[in-house]
């Protein structure tokens, strides 16, 4: 190990403003636009900001980002499960959960949304760039019981493939998508794998053991040591 | 540097226009042409279902997935520190790079920062890994043209920076080297100077592949000319890295929102090029690689001293949270949308890969191109296989 | 009936023609995923030269190719395409799977898309463990090869039948 010591490094830290004036003022141009659309913003000073949408109004804020707002690049579009996997995976425990075991009925299955909230179990979020200022948004949707969202493929050509694979990783239909036919998966496949109630099968015959020393170490005859 | 001329613009559309004559006194019948999945010209395992008529490419289906491992829904079953192992081996040719946007991700969410002197060891493999990546382009670049020397020449020169990289991290690629707080070790006596010496060679390489590649004739007609991107094309494709600097956009992440990398602490230029064709992201890549070299020799004259790793807890308990930190890696941009809900392992991690978006863009671009130019425009699109399907 | 598939040649002459097998195969190199990059550098990098074994990495068909190397993941949408392309390759035959993702899964052993080894689709000779294998691994797995053909006995290959070596 070095020495401790501070020399003269260059601190890294710039002082995170408490007001994000770039980020607010976004915010407050999509509340202007969209109205009752903007469900819910949230801004991390410095950071980043988050914003969610209506499912009427999710191809509106694309159109607004890209001519109103200067966010032309299109960086990627994918979905997100809420609901807590009924496989629970706490490394604390000796085996995976598997099917036909007790523990599983005790796994918390209630959802919980993260940033800027949400409701029901799917979403669809999007993240879109601004390359002259530098800035970058999300910007998420729910989706209902139907899994139907508006394609953004007449605004943002490039999110063609990224809704083809979210709709075979997850099942949605993006309506007005050119032609939503599988993009990683082959044809025989079944079921849409990234929903939290896809099980990982090979996990369910040979559950991981933890973090433990499976085999002692040749050599080690009195104290095995964990890793 | 030159734009490519208006003469010779107008010549290769009048040699297609020529072919579409042709095509329509002879009424050709369309054909179907299946290039790969294995191939010796795609990049690994691409399958690019082209319909032709004649010589001119109708249109053009990628059919990928043959490379699908799964890395979304396994993160979701590992540990922070084993997610890192795993996501080495996206890019599997500078594969530091990969590690890097999910630990600053995971470090954003535990409020943690690295000490300044991991920021700099990190930066420093960072680049080193783009040496590595870009070096195998540019020989590999002759290949897709059809000169064979220029790959040997790149497999060569490799093996000097995989070598350090394999004194410093134990591993010539795959390092997983960095952890949440820090790295894992500190560099080895002697790095240093040794690092400079090979950097010093490098820019030799640099030099040999621009008489070798760049200067000769056949390449330059080539691809000139071929696979023009116009910039708003190619930004709402979400094209990045040189692709996109090759079409004139002065977009690069590492100057512009740089989280935790120390490449603002050097002086370095980023490269762009006007015109958009093959020829131009080539010598962007180029360009880059050389500036790299740079950046590296002046970061190992003022690495600063101190601790490799910030306190941290042995099990790693990542806050509920939801970050997303994207870095310039060699073959784009790449950034991970990690949501996390305070366990052991993530809830969710999205992995925004540059080549999926790169290479979305073909079915655009390669309408009206002839066959031997799919070749060279995939190669200079530059694209790795484990990038795109993930 | 021919003098090889009758068990007719004597040791001495299998030997002979043994050696001369080992000595002059053509590689084809299935490179799909990392372990590509170094069978590439164990192929093509004057450093690990493969050459000086007497192996030609060069065909880019199977059908002039006697051996095999399968490294890198193996997919269940693409374990068709190995299939097939090992049952254009004339006989005799070898396969080596490089690598751990192609021995066993490797790291995706978890995973719904990959085939936890290529030996379930093809049979393997030769597996050369590592994640990726150091191109000096690779040609020790070479090597090894080479020793087993070296021990043939030809009667048996030419049968067609699985060969087992005690």
């Amino acid at each position: 190990m070095s020495r401790l010591s501070s020399t003269d490094t260059p601190t890294e830290e710039e002082a995170a403003p408490e007001v994000d004036t770039a980020r607010n003022e976004l915010v407050a141009r999509f509340t202007a636009h969209l109205g009752e659309g903007l469900l819910e913003s949230h801004v991390d000073p410095g950071v980043d900001v988050w914003l969610r949408v209506s499912r009427e109004s999710w191809l509106e804020a694309a159109e607004f980002a890209k001519s109103g707002l200067g966010f032309g690049y299109f960086s990627f579009l994918s979905g997100i499960d809420w609901m807590p996997s009924p496989f629970g995976r706490d490394m604390d425990s000796s085996i995976d959960v598997a099917l036909g075991n007790d523990e599983r009925s005790e796994i918390d299955q209630t959802i919980q949304h993260g940033v800027a909230g949400g409701t029901g179990r799917f979403q669809v979020f999007a993240r879109l760039n601004d390359v002259v200022n530098g800035l970058g948004i999300t910007l998420k949707v729910d989706l209902g019981d139907d899994l139907t969202v508006d394609s953004w493929v007449a605004v943002y050509p490039g999110a063609n493939w990224h809704e083809r694979e979210a709709a075979e990783m997850y099942g949605f239909s993006f309506t007005g998508h050119p032609g939503l036919r599988p993009l990683y998966l082959p044809s025989e496949f079944e079921g849409h794998p990234l929903r939290k109630d896809y099980p990982l099968l090979a996990r369910q015959m040979k559950p991981w053991p933890g973090i433990v020393d499976v085999e002692k170490m040749p050599g080690d005859d009195d104290e095995g040591d964990d890793s | 540097m030159t734009a490519i001329s208006d003469r010779e613009q107008l010549s290769y559309i009048a040699a297609q226009a020529a072919d579409a004559r042709v095509n329509v006194e002879l009424e050709t019948e369309g054909m179907t042409l299946n290039i790969g999945p294995q191939h010796p010209a795609t990049h690994g395992t691409l399958r690019i279902v082209a319909k032709l008529d004649g010589e001119q490419v109708v249109a053009v289906d990628p059919v990928m997935g043959y490379m699908h491992r799964g890395y979304e829904k396994l993160a979701e079953v590992r540990t922070y520190p084993q997610v890192t192992t795993l996501v080495n081996r996206i890019d599997w040719v500078g594969s530091f790079a990969n590690e890097v946007p999910f630990i600053l991700a995971a470090e954003r969410l535990m409020d943690v920062e690295a000490p300044p002197r991991a920021q700099w060891i990190r930066t420093i493999l960072f680049e080193m890994s783009r040496i590595a990546n870009i070096t195998l382009f540019l020989g590999d670049m002759g290949l897709q043209v059809g000169a064979v020397t220029p790959a040997f020449f790149a497999f060569r020169d490799r093996e000097h920076v995989l070598n350090l990289i394999e004194a410093a991290t134990g591993g010539r690629f795959h390092p997983n080297f960095d952890r949440i707080g820090g790295l894992k070790d500190d560099l080895p006596a002697g790095w240093i100077t040794e690092t400079k010496r090979v950097m010093k060679k490098m820019r030799q390489y640099c030099d040999e592949i621009e008489t070798l590649v760049e200067g000769n004739e056949i390449f330059q007609t080539r691809t000139r000319g071929i696979g023009v991107i116009p910039a708003d094309i190619g930004l709402s494709y979400g094209l990045s890295g040189a692709n996109i600097r090759g079409s004139g956009v002065d977009w690069d992440v590492r100057r512009d929102n740089p989280c935790g990398l120390v490449h603002n602490e050097t002086d370095w230029k980023v490269w762009t090029h006007p015109d958009g064709d093959s020829f131009a992201r080539f010598w962007v890549r180029l360009q880059e690689t050389r500036e790299s070299t740079r950046i590296i020799d002046q970061l190992l004259d003022n690495i600063p001293s101190g601790p490799i790793m910030a306190k941290v807890p042995r099990i790693i308990k990542v806050p509920a949270g939801e970050a997303y930190v994207e870095t310039e890696n060699p073959l784009g941009v790449m950034g991970y949308y990690v949501i996390s809900k305070g366990d052991l392992t993530p809830y969710r991690v999205k992995i925004r890969s540059a080549s999926f978006n790169n290479i979305s863009i073909t079915p655009w671009l390669l309408k009206g191109v002839y066959v031997p130019d799919i070749i060279t425009i995939l190669g200079s699109l530059y694209f790795i296989l484990g990038d795109i399907d993930r | 009936m021919g003098l090889v598939e009758s068990g007719k040649i004597g040791g001495g002459l299998q030997s002979l023609l043994n050696m001369s097998r080992k000595y002059s195969m053509w590689v084809y190199q299935w490179g799909l995923a990392c372990c590509a990059i170094e069978m590439g550098a164990a192929f093509a990098s004057p450093r690990y030269d493969v050459m000086r074994l007497g192996v030609i990495p060069l065909p880019a068909s199977p059908r002039q190719a006697d051996l095999l190397v399968v490294s890198g993941t193996v997919t269940d949408k693409m374990a068709p395409s190995v299939k097939r392309l090992y049952e254009q390759m004339p006989e005799p035959k070898y396969v080596i799977s490089m690598g751990s993702c192609a021995n066993c899964g490797g790291p995706y052993w978890d995973s719904y898309s990959v085939t936890k080894g290529v030996d379930q689709v093809v049979p393997v000779d030769v597996y050369v463990p590592g994640c990726p294998p150091r191109p000096d691994a690779l040609l020790e797995g070479i090597v090894l090869l080479q020793e087993r053909i070296q021990n043939e006995d030809m009667a048996e290959r030419w049968k067609g039948e699985p060969i087992v070596i005690d």
